[in-house]
């Protein structure tokens, strides 16, 4: 099993979560955070009028951080590459800010409704 | 290459950020939890408080960096108090940056 950590644009999330329905995982975890990645923040990024004197100012520097959704997935290991895949289609603007996808190993999943342990947990 | 989640006071979160920015990891991700430690939350007074408000921060770098990233957030989320947080290192198997669609970080 792998647990893939997408994070990625909040207006995205509904598309994301559609096309991974379809592809047959509609189980997720989403958090809101904060994050920014190797730009540094840029101010032009939340989708608000910033006034431009502010703008001006914040240019040099950057914002601090930017909300971004972070969704989590388990999958088992023969779906990694197609639920990356799917994430990446749908959350593509060629735009700076589109997010990372981090992939990591889970030992072991337990559905405690039942008890099940293994894949047949996340399924 | 591996993720670090530092989990620090809140108020400390700036300067950890800051230090990392100084040391040449820009890229993290905050996250606002509430959680205890070994010793079970806090009690003021008559009150106590069982799960207390702490920032992760999740930052992913390649293995030769771990280092100086722990000693950066363990430098600079230092009080010497009780409730400074914990630091967990575990694996990341693959990164993508989604607007390239390339591998790596």
């Amino acid at each position: 099993m792998k647990e893939v950590i997408a994070i990625i644009r909040p207006k995205k999330v509904e598309p994301t979560k559609d096309a991974l329905e379809k592809l047959g995982f509609p189980s997720v975890t989403a958090v809101q955070v904060l994050g920014r990645g190797r730009q540094r923040g840029i101010a032009g990024e939340v989708s608000i009028d910033i006034r431009p004197e502010l703008l001006a100012k914040g240019k040099s520097a950057g914002m601090k951080y930017i909300p971004k959704r972070l969704i989590t997935i388990v999958v088992p290991d023969s779906e990694v590459d197609s639920v990356v895949s799917t994430i990446i289609k749908i959350n593509q603007t060629a735009q700076i800010g589109d997010g990372k996808i981090f992939i990591s190993s889970i030992d072991d999943a337990i559905r405690v409704r039942t008890n099940e342990e293994g894949e047949s947990a996340i399924m | 290459m591996k993720m670090i989640r530092a989990i620090v006071r809140p108020e400390a979160a700036d300067r950890v950020t800051e230090g990392l920015a100084e040391a040449g990891f820009f890229s993290l991700t905050k996250i606002s939890v509430f959680g205890r430690g070994k010793q079970k939350g806090i009690t003021v007074g008559t009150t106590h408080y069982d799960e207390l408000p702490k920032t992760m921060i999740m930052v992913v770098v390649e293995d030769k960096s771990v280092d100086e990233v722990v000693k950066v957030v363990k430098y600079k989320a230092y009080t010497g108090n009780i409730g400074d947080g914990k630091i967990f290192v575990s694996t990341v198997d693959d990164a993508y940056t989604v607007r390239t669609g390339v591998k790596g970080l």
